[in-house]
């Protein structure tokens, strides 16, 4: 036996007796937590097991969401984060060591829809679609190569830019370009006074185009303003505080552009800068003289000097190769092209944004620290600098113009919203292909007239005008859409923007008018129902139904929607009385009041109208 | 049942033992302590195995399911996780305690050779079981291992194909990784092990004292001699009990990590090996074949050549007799040596491997 002076290992053996037994104790106390049953959700396409419902009760959730996102097969985890493993309360909602997605913020909630809901969004997702939209406005993937995402096409080639502007204005441009332009979307770099004169050096060396030589006589101002008022060039440019957003604010544009450039750049834009949304206007050399005259005369500061006229002053060329460096190492060429060629990129790629974690992102040197990722977004497109460190080099990242902390918000949304490949629709440009686009000859005419600068085809084109072609032939007659291309009258007298003058000649406006009524259909208005109708009943319904609220017809009513004169030759029956059978769906502005009247009364109410005696804008005989 | 338990006893220990080889500090315990760890490795990782899914689609959601559903799920999990660890870390200073006493002298050189053999299963076995909850660590730190052996020449890529049966981290490799923890290591630890023991009952016991050369039965010897029952087996169901009990403890407190699931596409930065390579990670950070192959492969092999190179027979038992204080200072600055590597590549070394004065 064991030895009397031994005993201590009797102790020892107790004692670990004793502990093994006190902490199987605590392993089954622990236990306790343990539920008996398990309820759970496997949802195996998304990698979901969730068990939530041992403590939530789907049945109580608030709203409707679940109506669309059924639990069983969405579960819960996808929209509010946390452990959906978990079976306590701590592990389920809480960050810990092994589980790093607690439940989600708001915001982060906003983005667990979008990163769904890729394509269009739903209308709660109001926010994350505007955020969408600005991704795209403000040209962030010229920086942020992000797959599926195009380059933005809508910042000038900067080759030639000494025929075009002086040192002194670009000095100011590159400082502020707001203060020339406050509704321009190019954002500011905090440059330093000697990147600037490199960067002035650099650009002004770079020869363009050649450009035309200006006649030898003068235009005449007076008849320029009238030209510039008939060709609409307001549609697109603003004046003096008035006009369109589409190119830029020629208020003070005499003072800065030489009237060589003028000259060249309204007979032929596109062979200047081959990727200007700038249409081919076929104006007479005497048009494009007197219009040069206009702008170089008028379009100049009320007090005689320019803005930039103190920042005049000789350029160094020398310092055009550091400018070449700086221009490479800012990224211009992410927006700016440079005879055609883009090379560098200065930000990180946008790929998976959505994927990190906000905890692994920089923290700023100044200001709160985000909680979620658009947050730190936001306080990145605010602040750029927020997060620069001294003895680190400068953030490269430019203060973009006008955006509020909300806007800013909405952009972190639509980045946070971004996941794995394959790239979301939203982020790609869609060009039309196929049937909707034209080739061979209209496909000339469509891209010298920029047709889709203004006007939306399929998902590509601008917003400009409220008309898109898309399903237009199926609303328009064809002698009146060939009229009016040849010379637009004004059907939508509220509005600003209006059509263009571009000298489109009769054979031109056939050919378009023909790809427009043989490939732009709206299988909708198709297949409404005509028939015979009463004309006198029709116009007893106008007056009844408060037409007039809205529409003006032979002078009487308010300018709210399109003039009625002549709607009897410019739209299609089948399409009028489509507007009363189907209302806003197919209507270009998406807001026609939904008409409830039987087929009967609505064939009524299009007799009326088509019987119309065409007004005396139609009458003119164009 | 008395005899068939006395005589499995009796197979592994001598009836009769050397007073001094009961002593603690004659072993430490440490290989007693080892063994310990490898049973209770074995009960919980028979556990674990029931539920178990060896597939990447449901290994990492059968560590979610241990951990909350799972009854005694998350403490065995964590029993078998530290002991893991522990088990390499006893097994290391049970080999530096058998180095200083001259345990691996005539006439036990076989015995060192299997017992180097052992520490090297025990690193296998601890690293395939690595990848098994198949979280991000498991799986980055595995493709460091993996990308380790690729290193050797010649056979590198080969070797690496071999064990993983792939070109990379995938479900082919983490079968192979479920078949060798599970079944082919185990095997061949236990086997091993069982010539270990019975060598050390053949080769005349421990290492103990000025006596450690001469052979037990020679009859100066055999009248100081004690039972094992109960003086050894006793103090060794005592050292049982308190190694279970303090295991068992830290798996109560810490909960062993699981990080998410594991990503091919998400490549942690710095993605680091087990500790317990972590030390030739550094040195493969240098140079990838002498750093990553030829120091830990030279290592080995010197370990296994040593007993055949010193055959000194001085000063056998002792920590550290005046015969072999060369030969204990140069081990012990290899051991340093490790030690430190190991602690720059846990601590110091940020991502891109990048020197961190702060402990990262």
């Amino acid at each position: 036996m064991i030895p009397r002076h031994e005993a201590w290992l009797h102790w020892l053996f107790a004692g670990s007796m004793v502990a093994l037994v006190a902490l199987v104790g605590l392993a089954m106390w622990q236990e306790r937590e343990r539920p008996a049953q398990v309820a759970q959700r496997v949802i195996a396409p998304l990698g979901v097991v969730d068990r939530c419902e041992l403590c939530h009760d789907a049945d109580q959730h608030p709203g409707k969401i679940l109506d669309s996102h059924p639990p069983d097969r969405f579960g819960c985890t996808p929209c509010h984060g946390g452990q959906g493993y978990a079976t306590t309360r701590k592990a389920a909602h809480d960050r810990s060591p092994d589980w790093q997605q607690p439940l989600k913020t708001p915001s982060e909630r906003l983005v667990a829809c979008a990163s769904c809901h890729q394509g269009s969004s739903p209308p709660e997702q109001a926010d994350v679609a505007a955020g969408r939209q600005a991704f795209a406005r403000l040209g962030c993937a010229g920086c942020h190569p992000t797959t599926g995402a195009a380059r933005p096409d809508f910042a000038p080639d900067l080759s030639g830019l000494s025929d075009q502007v002086t040192p002194g204005w670009l000095r100011m441009w590159l400082q502020t370009p707001q203060k020339l332009d406050p509704r321009h979307r190019m954002p500011t770099f905090a440059l330093q006074t000697d990147q600037i004169e490199a960067l002035v050096a650099m650009l002004l060396e770079r020869a363009g185009p050649k450009l035309l030589a200006l006649p030898a006589h003068s235009g005449d101002a007076d008849r320029g303003q009238q030209a510039v008022a008939q060709l609409r060039c307001a549609t697109c440019h603003r004046i003096d505080g008035r006009g369109g957003n589409v190119g830029p604010d020629l208020s003070i544009a005499g003072s800065k552009l030489p009237a060589a450039w003028l000259y060249s750049w309204l007979m032929d834009a596109r062979r200047l800068r081959p990727a200007t949304p700038m249409p081919k206007f076929c104006i007479a050399e005497e048009q494009a003289i007197d219009i040069v005259a206009y702008i170089r005369e008028q379009c100049v500061p009320d007090s005689g000097t320019t803005p930039w006229q103190e920042r005049e002053g000789p350029v160094e060329p020398a310092l055009a190769e550091k400018g070449r460096q700086l221009f490479g190492e800012l990224g211009c060429s992410g927006c700016h092209p440079l005879a055609g060629k883009r090379a560098e990129v200065a930000g990180i790629t946008l790929d998976n944004f959505g994927e990190r974690r906000v905890e692994d992102l920089p923290v700023p040197t100044r200001g709160p620290v985000a909680a979620d990722l658009a947050a730190w977004v936001a306080q990145k497109v605010l602040k750029p600098d927020a997060f620069d460190r001294p003895g680190q080099p400068r953030t490269r990242m430019p203060l973009l113009p006008d955006v509020s902390p909300k806007l800013a918000w909405q952009l972190g949304l639509a980045v946070a919203s971004l996941r794995a490949p394959p790239p979301p629709p939203w982020l790609r440009q869609d060009t039309p292909a196929g049937p909707a686009m034209p080739n061979g000859k209209t496909a000339e005419i469509v891209e010298r007239f920029q047709c889709l600068t203004c006007h939306q085809l399929g998902k590509a084109g601008g917003e400009v005008a409220r008309v898109p072609l898309t399903g237009v032939g199926s609303r328009l007659q064809g002698p009146w859409l060939e009229r009016f291309l040849q010379s637009p009258v004004t059907v939508r007298m509220n509005q600003g923007e209006r059509m263009p003058v571009f000298g489109i000649t009769a054979p031109e406006a056939q050919r378009l008018v023909h790809w427009l009524q043989s490939t732009q259909a709206d299988a909708r208005i198709e297949a409404v129902q005509t028939g015979q109708g009463d004309a006198q009943r029709g116009k007893w319904l106008y007056d009844k139904l408060f037409c007039d609220a809205c529409h003006v017809l032979g002078g009487q009513g308010r300018m709210e929607g399109p003039n009625l004169d002549d709607v009897g030759q410019r739209l299609q029956p089948q399409y009028i009385q489509a507007i009363f059978e189907l209302g806003a769906d197919v209507v270009p502005e998406g807001r026609h009041p939904r008409v409830r009247i039987e087929a009967a009364s609505a064939r009524d109410l299009t007799a009326y109208l088509l019987a119309l005696p065409a007004a005396a804008t139609a009458a003119q005989g164009l | 049942m008395r005899a068939v338990l006395s005589s499995l006893v009796l197979h592994v220990h001598a009836p009769k033992v050397r007073p001094a080889s009961l002593r603690l500090r004659a072993t430490w315990a440490l290989g007693l302590i080892s063994v310990v760890l490898l049973g209770l490795l074995t009960m919980t990782g028979i556990y674990l195995m029931f539920y178990y899914f060896p597939h990447p689609d449901a290994a990492w959601r059968s560590m979610k399911d241990l951990a909350f559903v799972v009854p005694f799920g998350r403490v065995t999990r964590n029993l078998h996780r530290w002991t893991a660890h522990g088990m390499v870390a006893l097994v290391t200073l049970h080999m530096i305690r058998v180095y200083l006493t001259g345990g691996y002298k005539r006439p036990r050189e076989a015995n060192w050779v299997a017992g180097v053999a052992l520490g090297v299963l025990t690193l296998a076995l601890s690293f395939t079981g690595y990848l098994l909850p198949w979280d991000q660590l498991a799986y980055w730190a595995v493709t460091v291992g993996a990308n380790m052996a690729a290193a050797v020449p010649w056979l590198g890529q080969p070797l690496r194909l071999l064990l993983l049966g792939d070109m990379s981290v995938g479900e082919a490799a983490l079968l192979r990784f479920y078949v060798l923890h599970c079944v082919v290591l185990p095997v061949a630890i236990f086997g091993l092990l069982a010539f270990h023991l019975f060598r050390v009952r053949k080769d005349g016991g421990l290492v103990v004292g000025q006596h450690a050369a001469a052979q037990i039965g020679t009859t100066t010897e055999s009248s100081k001699l004690i039972p094992a029952w109960p003086h050894l087996i006793y103090r060794e169901l005592v050292v049982a009990g308190l190694t279970t009990a303090a295991f068992l403890a830290l798996a109560l407190l810490l909960d062993a990590p699981l990080e998410p699931q594991a990503d091919p596409t998400r490549t942690p930065n710095p993605a680091k090996a087990p500790w317990y390579f972590l030390g030739i990670q550094e040195l493969a950070h240098s140079s990838a074949f002498w750093g990553g192959v030829f120091v830990p492969a030279a290592t080995v092999l010197g370990l296994m050549v040593l007993p055949y190179l010193d055959t000194s027979e001085q000063g056998l038992g002792l920590y550290y007799p005046r015969q072999r204080r060369v030969a204990i200072h140069i081990f012990l600055a290899g051991v340093a040596f490790f030690v430190g590597v190991t602690v720059i590549g846990t601590w110091f070394r940020g991502p891109a491997w990048q020197w961190m004065w702060w402990p990262y």
